[in-house]
């Protein structure tokens, strides 16, 4: 009995929202007082196919930031994660502290800051301007895994690669960064959700010249068609599931092709 | 090369950004708020926006609205989330692949779980069709104004269904590593489930509860996403109201956004500062077993 409540819990907290937004965006005509929609229709994804051109574009950029985001915060990290993994030295939590500040603090207080700054330097409207800030504001989590992920891997392959005449590069290139990529795929999965889900930090950096999913989104949420915004809702789920499932069954290939599960 | 030196170049490319643009942004928005290196000079004196804030009963109100709605919607989000990340690890092991399911609202953009919010709760929303369908309601303006009644009841539904989730994976992290002994140990010795939940498991998820806390109260204290598309005018979040004074009115005007943001900076900080310390002191005169 219990797990059947656990259950149904998780379904109509979690599943229900997804179910009505899947009738929403079949139904573009479904009103009050209607608990079921009386007719279906295909008018959203016909506007949708209409507007492709429009939504691939905002999806590839907000997939292209996303992902130079994650690669970001990956080359911010990852040598002083493995120094904070291993080196004790005074102040060290004192500065953990502040390093994590980023992600706690709203990231409105600095980036309005920087906004000034980046105009100066012709960072804003650009992409590389969106990428700087967005990577500022995540990439905490990615310092975190990878530093857990150093404090799991331990010392030895290290030694023992140095041992064998490796420079220090080259081991961490060849040796530790293949053996980070759970730690890696950890981070960076919650810094591309952060990243490919943000919607004022794109809008005030970007301003109108860098497309974003979000962006393209919100003006649909606010509108009387809520069928489109389901609809890009609905994309918004599974574009991650599917990339995550990709992602995941290309790791246990490549594990169980060097014979390491 | 000295031992300071190179550890101060390995910890570089994360020390470097920090303090130019983290650092550098915060203080640039300090700046602003005292009248440096607007973008129009600033001709009164430098703690004018300040003062002008100060004595603004809205900004009062407004601060007031922000950490009630943000200390709400986390608490509410850490409860269910340790409750039901406690049940999703009891299930047995082929029904715990079922319960997946609540990573949906991780993967959704805070815009998107704004916008269930109003699909479901809107006066023409689900669970209105739903209570005319069972007779509770004869039409839609019977049904509560939940959205638009002044409490930001929408912000904090909105907000708990987001962090739920990520409240219960930081309780999975934990309960992953719990030793099921103890629960075994403790219901052989007569202890209740209520017990056992309150007596055992409670105090390991405590850290986890904790740092989702923080996170979770800061984030919807500052944020702006939720708030833009659930938010009711008056008192408003405070990231609504800089957000207005940013974009909406004259560039005269900047220092006070920026004085809005510094403050909230401080009570950031200074929220962190004081919770990780009250939390220590709590911990320390718990027995550890």
């Amino acid at each position: 009995m219990k797990p059947i409540i656990t259950l149904l819990v998780l379904v109509i907290l979690f599943v229900l929202p997804v179910i009505v937004l899947l009738l929403t965006g079949l139904a573009p005509g479904w009103r009050f007082p209607d608990v079921w929609p009386d007719t279906f229709s295909l008018a959203g994804i016909a506007y949708l196919i209409r507007n492709h051109e429009q939504i691939l574009t905002s999806l590839g950029s907000s997939f292209v930031f996303s992902l130079l985001t994650v690669l970001t915060t990956l080359c911010m990290c990852l040598f002083p994660a493995a120094a904070f993994a291993r080196i004790e030295f005074k102040g060290k939590s004192m500065l953990e502290g502040l390093l994590l500040t980023p992600a706690l603090v709203p990231p409105m207080t600095f980036a309005m800051g920087l906004h000034f700054l980046f105009i100066k330097f012709s960072l804003a409207e650009s992409m590389a301007g969106v990428i700087i800030v967005l990577a500022m504001f995540s990439y905490p989590y990615m310092f975190r895994a990878l530093v857990a992920g150093f404090q799991t891997m331990g010392e030895d392959y290290r030694i023992c690669a140095r041992n064998l005449g490796a420079g220090s590069l080259a081991i961490m290139l060849r040796v530790e960064l293949p053996l980070l990529i759970p730690a890696v795929i950890a981070g960076g999965s919650v810094v591309f959700l952060v990243a490919f889900s943000e919607y004022f930090l794109v809008f005030l950096i970007g301003g109108g010249s860098v497309a974003s999913f979000t962006g393209t989104l919100f003006p649909l949420l606010s509108s009387s068609n809520r069928s489109l915004a389901a609809i890009l809702t609905l994309i918004f789920l599974f574009l991650p599931i599917v990339l995550f499932l990709i992602m995941d069954t290309a790791l246990v290939r490549l594990y169980r092709k060097k014979g390491m599960s | 090369m000295s031992w300071t030196t190179s550890l101060f170049l390995r910890l570089s490319p994360l020390i470097l950004p920090y303090l130019v643009l983290f650092c550098g942004g915060v203080l640039l928005t300090v700046c602003q708020s005292v009248g440096v290196l607007t973008p129009l000079p600033h001709a009164g004196g430098a703690l004018d926006a300040y003062a002008g804030i100060l004595v603004d009963r809205s900004f009062f109100a407004s601060f007031a609205f922000s950490l009630g709605v943000a200390a709400v919607s986390a608490l509410f989000a850490v409860t269910a989330g340790t409750i039901l990340a406690y049940r999703v690890w009891q299930l047995p092991g082929k029904l715990s692949t079922a319960a997946l399911v609540y990573k949906i609202p991780l993967i959704l953009p805070h815009i998107a779980v704004a916008f269930v919010i109003l699909v479901f709760w809107g006066q023409s929303g689900i669970l209105a069709s739903a209570a005319h369908s069972v007779g509770l309601i004869q039409s839609m303006n019977e049904f509560p104004n939940f959205l638009y009644s002044g409490w930001g009841i929408g912000m904090v539904l909105a907000y708990t269904l987001k962090g739920t989730p990520f409240a219960m994976i930081l309780a999975m992290a934990l309960l992953t590593r719990f030793d099921t002994r103890q629960i075994q140990t403790a219901s052989m010795l007569g202890a209740s489930g209520l017990r056992i939940f309150y007596s055992i498991v409670l105090p390991r998820l405590a850290p986890a509860m904790h740092t989702g806390f923080i996170i979770l109260f800061l984030y919807n204290f500052g944020a702006f996403d939720i708030p833009f598309i659930l938010s009711e005018s008056r008192p408003g979040m405070l990231s609504i109201h800089v957000y207005n004074l940013y974009f909406k009115h004259d560039l005269a005007r900047r220092p006070e956004a920026m004085a809005i943001l510094t403050i909230m900076f401080g009570f950031a900080v200074l929220f962190i500062i004081v919770y990780s310390r009250v939390v220590r002191r709590l911990e320390s005169g718990v027995r550890k077993l």
